[in-house]
């Protein structure tokens, strides 16, 4: 069981962030019509603390929080960790914990769960008494859901899906949003509800505890439910909805019951997104149609905006889908050394580390990740030897310009599924959802006689150990500061 | 009673937009009564110009990507269409 901190709601996760001074208390008053969006717009691309808004305008009663997860040390604070754990460090956490045995939830009595202190139906279910943001000048509505999940259920073998599915305000009573084909929740409403003109229950979750959320994001074959509580190291409290048969967790903030309606479209978009531009066209999406609103008294939102980089978005998908692919590639006993993935790439590059024990072992890299479930969301593979670290920017680079041949080196897979959101596709491509991946091959050759292979030249591996350890050990003496 | 002040995004050049013509089209509400329901969406069945002063209403024209356009156009809501029945 648990030996770390565990935040059971987004309460203790924002008393957790002010203890580590990564919580900015706005005492002011702002306006959820684009000056909410703004600030934290601004906070992703400073890298700033998270905005903890205590006044909404037209919204009295409601709070926000901003950019919970925005950065790795808010993911470590929120994964009860020192904020300045580092990647690996957060990535080997993460992977102990969501190793082994699922960890089921809990269903409690409503009466132990504080999102049903309110609960509105009828006329007072009404999503503008909610105070969705305008997220960016431009979106084609207010996005009420940016930092959440919806919960779904296979109706053929009753498996829980929560999946972060974007949400926009029509009207009082209606919320219209992407859901991609090849998504799990597209291939659950698409592929069994649809075909039977069957309306599918839904609830979405706003202001959830951390650990709910970074499962949401994850692309596990395990239910999140169980993820979460392996990220938790204990069960995740959850609660019956009010008007179907599936469950929540009972600590979130704010919870919107409903159905999404079969073979109705209404247009949605355009939104800033999580590549940094608006490229999906405004153009009809899938519609949910709400029943019941419950929330916590003094409910607190929960705002992301997607943009240029780093939103949370891109943080936790990439640091995620990349332990995913890490896991897939050891599961075929790939001799990697690690997988990372550039949250500054949206997640559509990922870096692979590997010790190149045969000739094309990129190409088996890359054959696996983009024959997996998750690769519509990316659309480059960079592998690099052993020597290089996968986490250093710099590093990539200089192997990305060095050691891949520009001819056999890249290597093009055509008529890939891929997400339409990509901003270089093209208008028909994205209304298709096609799209074509690259593997960037950053290995040497292992036919290269040896003589002929490149040595690196660094401080790390030109001088003998000893010229090194006697210029560290002098380094100060030398009159170097840093 | 106060000009009524609505938005709607243009998917087509906006030269094939018809004028003076009923047409169905989703708007935004932008100065409601309650600031609350700002930015609500309505399907609507209305008669619209390029001109500004033609209708009674104004309405402001996103392309599809968001982009707002200088001048606004004008509109005249004939009812208020109900897609979920």
């Amino acid at each position: 069981m648990e030996q770390h901190p565990v935040y059971k709601d987004n309460r203790e996760f924002i008393k957790a962030l002010e203890s580590y001074g990564e919580l900015v208390t706005v005492q002011q008053e702002v306006d959820w019509d684009l000056e909410m969006g703004a600030i934290v717009r601004r906070v992703c691309e400073k890298r700033s603390a998270a905005p903890y808004f205590k006044k909404i305008k037209d919204y009295p009663g409601f709070e926000a929080l901003g950019a919970p997860l925005a950065t790795y040390r808010r993911l470590a604070i929120a994964m009860g960790m020192d904020p300045n754990t580092s990647i690996p460090a957060i990535s080997e956490e993460y992977v102990k914990r969501t190793t082994g045995t699922p960890i089921l939830p809990v269903v409690v009595d409503r009466k132990k769960a504080p999102c049903k202190e309110n609960i509105l139906t009828g006329d007072q279910a009404d999503l503008l008494k909610l105070p969705g943001p305008m997220v960016h000048d431009g979106d084609g509505g207010r996005y009420l859901c940016t930092w959440h999940f919806v919960v779904a259920r296979d109706p053929d073998t009753g498996a829980v899906n929560w999946g972060m599915y974007r949400q926009m305000v029509f009207d009082e009573k209606t919320m219209v949003g992407p859901v991609l084909a090849f998504s799990d929740m597209g291939k659950m409403f698409y592929g069994k509800y649809v075909p039977k003109n069957k309306p599918m229950p839904f609830a979405t979750v706003i202001g959830c505890d951390p650990m709910s959320g970074v499962a949401a994001c994850a692309p596990s074959p395990i239910p999140e439910d169980q993820f979460t509580g392996m990220l938790m190291g204990k069960p995740v409290e959850l609660v019956k909805c009010e008007t179907c048969d599936l469950e929540v967790p009972a600590h979130a903030e704010i919870i919107i019951e409903g159905e999404v309606i079969p073979n109705l479209w209404i247009e949605e978009a355009p939104f800033g997104e999580y590549t940094g531009y608006r490229t999906s066209p405004r153009e009809p999406r899938t519609v949910y149609r709400i029943k019941t609103i419950t929330h916590r008294n003094s409910p607190i939102m929960t705002i992301s905006n997607m943009g240029i980089p780093t939103d949370e978005g891109q943080l936790l998908r990439s640091f995620s889908l990349g332990l995913e692919m890490r896991r897939l590639l050891e599961s075929q006993g790939m001799p990697i050394t690690g997988v990372y993935m550039l949250p500054e790439s949206t997640h559509h590059v990922v870096v692979v580390g590997v010790r190149p024990a045969y000739s094309n072992i990129a190409s088996q890299i890359a054959n696996l990740i983009f024959g997996s479930k998750s690769s519509p969301w990316l659309h480059m593979v960079i592998v690099v030897d052993d020597q290089t670290d996968i986490y250093n920017k710099d590093e990539i680079i200089h192997a990305l310009a060095t050691k891949c041949h520009p001819l056999r080196g890249i290597r093009k897979y055509e008529h890939a599924a891929a997400t339409p959101l990509y901003p270089f596709a093209d208008p028909e491509d994205r209304r298709w959802s096609r799209g074509t991946q690259v593997l960037f091959d950053c290995t040497f050759p292992l036919h290269w006689p040896k003589s002929d292979v490149p040595i690196k030249v660094s401080f790390n591996n030109v001088y003998p150990k000893e010229v090194q350890d006697k210029v560290l050990k002098n380094w100060k003496n030398y009159g170097f500061k840093d | 009673m106060a000009q009524k002040e609505y938005d709607t995004f243009i998917l087509k050049e906006l030269d094939l937009v018809p004028e003076d013509q009923e047409i169905e089209m989703i708007v935004r509400e932008l100065n409601p009564p309650d600031r609350r329901y700002k930015y609500r969406s309505i399907y609507v069945l209305a008669k619209i110009s390029k001109s500004e002063s033609k209708y009674p209403d104004r309405l402001w024209v996103r392309l599809g990507k968001g982009q707002l356009q200088e001048k606004p156009w004008s509109i005249a809501l004939i009812k208020e269409l109900n897609k979920f029945v």
